[in-house]
């Protein structure tokens, strides 16, 4: 870890413009909770950090939107998300889940942005975002853009973010009427990655499931939204009979890996577990209002 | 209760706060990593990427190159200093840098000198060797027979008197063979109405003490100081004295607190490479490994048990045979030992009259293993407790009562011959079914989560024959100093050592003055190992100071005292030298009686100066869905004889346990064709706060060592010996598995339930 520069950019414009060079080896950071285990490794030997904390007082927002939705900006810290009354109110699974998220040392540092530019499946923020409905604010050379978060991931740390381009935040749809749940599991330590997380969301009109998100993550080589057990939900009653066929569709339809924290296989039959226990639990969650 | 009486001076048996605790929990006390000595430059290993190879060529240009590195050093530069660099406890078989071969992936094999550890790193990662790559051999049974040949010559060391007897055997890579033999085991089996075998596994793992590895060494005059994090200083001095050809008394090694040790910093480890470096380049040389490095230092045996049991129709077992293969990785480090004295305690507390062991040290090309709390207790009682539950099962016995038939009750000789005394192993057993409510109806869940309970019982040697010398300074004031080598690493030894001496001598505990461990003031100790510190240091401090209060005594009469009148010590040094001056010395030193086991049958009379009972109960449930598993209870039991401090013999107790929860349940160093795949705590996870079990007891069952220290013994590694099997014991309580191997995974337990079924639907 020697040899680089950390530079203070004091807007956006500066930001984007010291990311313009296309240099493998420039990148940006907010918390660095990731971007440091890497450079200890010696993983990623970065030639020149730009440290985007300048920007933080006009990014840190958490904000509803006039539909009823939520904007949160990329410098929002996880806690500051935990701690929203806003987001307790229109998305109470992303609080939720911040409490089984790494721990409060690193809440308080990781910023909403890095997360979801990370790419690593593992995040348990990007399913959860994903299920929601998220889109993903880029701003970059070309100007503004948006990319729904459920297909933001290309690959292992791979993402739709162009070189030169920045996050600016996430904007949520409004969450009235859908219910939502994120569950995890881990195989090894309790303070583990997961070893697979299932984020869903669905909304129940006049008895059955008129729509549903099923997202998820660690199990698979990148967050995969698993279409064939929404199909499988889409009109059926919200019961335990419809959720174990959607659960059976999604232990199909997943490509599941390998890893030290177990098989492909068994992580197949976790899935199959979980998106039937997540759905239980999005249906005692009930609707947001 | 009779064990938490208080002597009579009130310092031992009552919980002190340890004596360090404010200095840590503020920051101050003081650590080898923090220390920096002017001049001093940074050292980085370059390692090997080849499990079994000969050393070709090593290019370090474009790392001598890099702006700022002082020096790259080879193990041939090596030769300068020391022509034989190689160190050891059992064999002289590890050299400081890889020289011809290397052993083993992440074996030293050249290091850069930097004053900028970060140029360092950089510099280390641009040397360039290549090898002719070497059959490797990596499983300890395949070990036995392997025609890769791990060490060409076999050098003993012959440091040790219990390792006098090792010679290794050459042109295999077997570094011991251990064997006993006690009545005729085969007449046994012949005779017996069941005959049950079976094999267990213990994986590979690490210590991971919180803070790594570090050692220093510095030029001083026409010597050498050593800042080292070792638990065993006087054998680190003993063998750079070895190494450089001087006496003892040029060597000088100061070791402070440690961050944990486990077994990890024991004997030698990176002082030999510090110590040849600095002498080489003249200048103080600080190697601190990161977090990672430790893995390709020094690691837990992995090990394969194969265990066959005589069992009478009533349920006693009559013969056992056990066959015990150790994986001690590259170098041997203190692998035979474990081999040797783990290896006669195989057949368990067992009262079993025909008893044939077979314990073998294997060379493989994996990181080296060596001592690790419970020194390989761990391994057996996981396989003889798991095996204890298969019988009783079998035979359709409660566990707990097929035990009572068993257990090895005091007087009975044990496996090598020698008697039991003050070994309450009955007493931990009745503790644990007492507090697990044995007798009582048991929930055993419903739905999908079932829940079972499992127990353990086992015992432990002390290491033999080991000497401690401790040193006793009275002031003219009357205050004490206590002078030892004992290292104080976290289980509170300076506490305990301080109230020993406050005991003899009259004064308070607070006000001992503990001086840690400096080769140039505090004498000898064999290490701070195997929990023998209560009992051997425990001993020398006692005598050392019963040795200073007979000549305060002494002087009290000289001086016109009465013989046995009250006196402060003040007045005494006072009067004698008219003013606050001079002082008293005490010494004590301490070796227990031990007779070897003979060689061909492993017998002896007195194999051990005392025994440490420990026991584990545990209630778990299991999500048959999944295969995750909760331990919902987890209660430990010891006879450690008095507690000198209970307080803190409960922390031990607890932490033992839950290091031993984590081997049991996830951790594990996974290894492809010698590569480790899993090297960092982001993949090789331990137990963490939420990981603990919501209900904890430590008990320490009523027992009294008559050979002890005011009562005592160890009790550093006595609630690790249970854990595994009570948990397997519990998962095949709850759903009728029984996994063989470690660790307790949920995907192993979902294989298994898995695998149950589908015999069952065949059935």
């Amino acid at each position: 870890m020697r040899n680089f520069d950390i530079v203070h950019p004091s807007s956006w414009a500066e930001a984007l413009g010291l990311l313009s060079g296309g240099d493998e080896g420039t990148r940006a950071f907010s918390g660095g909770t990731a971007l440091m285990l890497m450079m200890k490794s010696g993983f990623y030997a970065p030639t020149r950090l730009i440290h985007l904390g300048a920007l933080e007082a006009r990014c840190s927002f958490i904000e509803a939107t006039a539909d009823g939705g939520l904007l949160i900006g990329a410098a929002a810290t996880l806690s500051s998300v935990e701690a929203s009354p806003v987001v307790q109110r229109s998305a109470p699974v992303i609080a939720q889940a911040m409490k089984k998220l790494a721990n409060v040392r690193v809440r308080n540092v990781a910023r909403v942005g890095g997360a979801l530019a990370h790419g690593d499946p593992h995040m348990d923020l990007p399913p959860i975002l994903a299920a929601l409905g998220g889109e993903v604010l880029l701003c970059g050379p070309d100007g503004e853009r948006t990319c729904p978060v459920e297909s933001f991931y290309t690959g292992y740390l791979e993402t739709r973010l162009s070189q030169g381009e920045l996050i600016t935040g996430v904007r949520l749809p409004p969450q009235a009427g859908w219910r939502s749940a994120y569950v995890k599991c881990t195989t090894r330590a309790a303070d583990d990655w997961p070893t697979v997380g299932v984020a869903v969301s669905l909304r129940v009109v006049s008895g059955a499931i008129a729509d549903a998100r099923i997202m998820v993550g660690a199990a698979t080589e990148r967050l995969t939204r698993l279409t064939s057990a929404e199909a499988a939900l889409r009109l059926g009653a919200p019961d335990a009979a419809t959720f174990a066929r959607a659960a059976d569709a999604a232990a199909q339809e997943a490509v599941t890996v390998d890893s030290a924290s177990g098989s492909a296989g068994y992580k197949t039959e976790l899935l199959r577990v979980y998106v039937r226990r997540t759905l239980a639990e999005a249906l005692l969650n009930g609707a947001v209002q | 209760m009779k064990h938490h009486d208080i002597m009579p001076a009130g310092q031992v048996g009552r919980s002190v706060p340890r004596l360090e605790g404010r200095q840590k929990v503020t920051g101050r006390a003081a650590y080898t990593h923090n220390l920096v000595l002017p001049g001093m430059l940074h050292a980085k290993v370059f390692r090997s990427t080849i499990p079994h190879g000969r050393i070709l060529s090593i290019d370090t240009s474009a790392a001598a190159a890099v702006e700022g590195v002082h020096r790259v050093v080879t193990g041939e530069d090596l030769r300068a200093i020391v022509a034989e660099p190689y160190f050891g406890p059992a064999f002289h078989d590890q050299p400081a840098l890889a020289l011809d071969k290397v052993r083993h992936i992440g074996e030293p094999v050249a290091v850069v000198l930097a004053e900028d550890p970060y140029i360092a790193a950089e510099a280390a990662r641009l040397i360039v060797a290549t090898y002719e790559e070497l059959d490797a051999v990596f499983d300890e049974v395949e070990a036995m027979t392997s025609s890769a040949i791990v060490h060409d010559v076999l050098k003993p060391a012959g440091t040790f008197p219990d390792l006098k007897h090792l010679v290794g055997k050459r042109d295999t890579n077997i570094a011991l063979d251990y064997q006993l033999r006690r009545g005729d085991v085969d007449a046994a089996f012949a005779s017996a109405d069941h005959v049950y075998e079976h094999e267990f596994k213990s994986q590979q793992v690490m210590h991971t003490p919180l803070e790594p590895m570090v050692s220093l060494a510095a030029p001083d005059g026409d010597g050498l100081l050593i800042h080292t994090a070792s638990q065993s200083p006087s054998f680190v001095r003993i063998e750079i004295a070895r190494l450089l050809g001087w006496p003892e008394n040029r060597v000088r090694v100061k070791v402070p607190y440690l961050g944990g040790g486990f077994g990890a910093k024991l004997y030698i480890k990176l002082e030999a490479l510090v110590a040849i470096l600095a002498l080489m380049v003249k200048r103080p040389v600080k190697l601190s490994l990161t977090m990672e490095e430790q893995f390709f230092t020094i690691t837990k045996h992995a090990c394969t048990f194969r265990i066959k049991s005589a069992v009478s129709s009533e349920g006693r077992v009559t013969g056992r045979r056990c066959e015990v293969y150790w994986n001690g990785g590259a170098y041997a480090d203190i692998g035979p030992r474990v081999t040797q004295k783990s290896g006669f305690t195989a057949p368990g507390p067992y009262d079993i009259e025909n008893v044939s062991i077979d314990s073998y040290a294997l060379y493989t090309n994996r990181p080296p293993a060596g001592a690790l709390r419970g020194f390989g207790i761990p391994q057996l009682v996981w396989a003889y407790e798991s095996h204890s539950d298969m019988i009783a099962r079998d035979l359709g016995l409660d566990p707990v009562e097929f035990r009572r038939k068993n257990i090895l009750r005091e007087g009975r000789p044990h496996a090598t011959g020698t008697l039991m005394h003050d070994a309450e192993i009955e007493g931990v057993l009745e503790k644990i079914a007492e507090r697990m409510n044995w007798s009582a109806p048991f929930d055993r869940g419903e739905g999908h989560i079932k829940r079972g309970r499992g127990i353990a019982i086992a015992f432990k040697a002390s290491i033999s024959p080991t000497t401690s010398v401790a040193i006793v300074t009275i002031a003219a004031d009357g205050c004490a100093s206590l002078a030892i080598s004992t290292v104080d690493m976290g289980q509170a030894s300076d506490t305990a050592m301080a109230q020993i001496l406050a005991e003899v001598l009259g004064l308070a505990t607070e006000d001992i003055k503990v001086i840690h461990p400096d080769t140039d003031v505090t004498p000898y100790d064999m290490a701070t190992l195997g929990s023998r510190s209560t009992f051997h240091m425990g001993h020398a401090v006692r005598l050392a100071g019963e040795h200073a209060r007979r000549q305060l005594d002494e002087l009290a009469v000289s001086l016109g005292y009465a013989p046995g009148a009250a006196y402060a010590p003040r007045d005494l040094f006072k009067k004698k030298y008219g003013m606050q001056a001079g002082n008293i010395v005490g010494v004590g030193s301490y070796i227990p009686d031990y007779t070897s086991p003979a060689p061909k049958t492993g017998l002896s009379d007195n194999i051990t100066p005392f025994w440490m009972i420990g026991g584990t109960g545990v209630e778990i449930e299991i999500d048959t869905q999944t295969g995750a598993i909760k331990v919902l209870k987890l209660i430990n039991a010891a006879d450690l004889g008095l507690p000198l401090n209970p307080k803190i013999v409960e922390t031990q107790l607890s932490g033992a346990a839950l290091m031993q929860y984590g081997f049991t349940l996830f951790e594990n160093m996974l290894f492809d064709e010698g590569q480790l795949t899993n090297g960092s705590l982001a993949d090789y996870k331990i137990p963490g706060l939420n990981d603990i079990p919501p209900v904890i007891e430590n008990h320490i069952v009523d027992a009294r060592q008559t050979t002890g220290p005011f009562g005592a013994k160890g009790v550093g590694e006595s609630a690790t010996f249970g854990v595994s099997p009570a948990i397997a014991n519990a998962i095949h309580d709850a759903v009728g598995v029984r996994l063989t191997e470690l660790p307790l995974t949920p995907e192993s337990i979902f294989n298994a339930l898995r695998a149950a079924k589908s015999q069952a639907g065949k059935a």
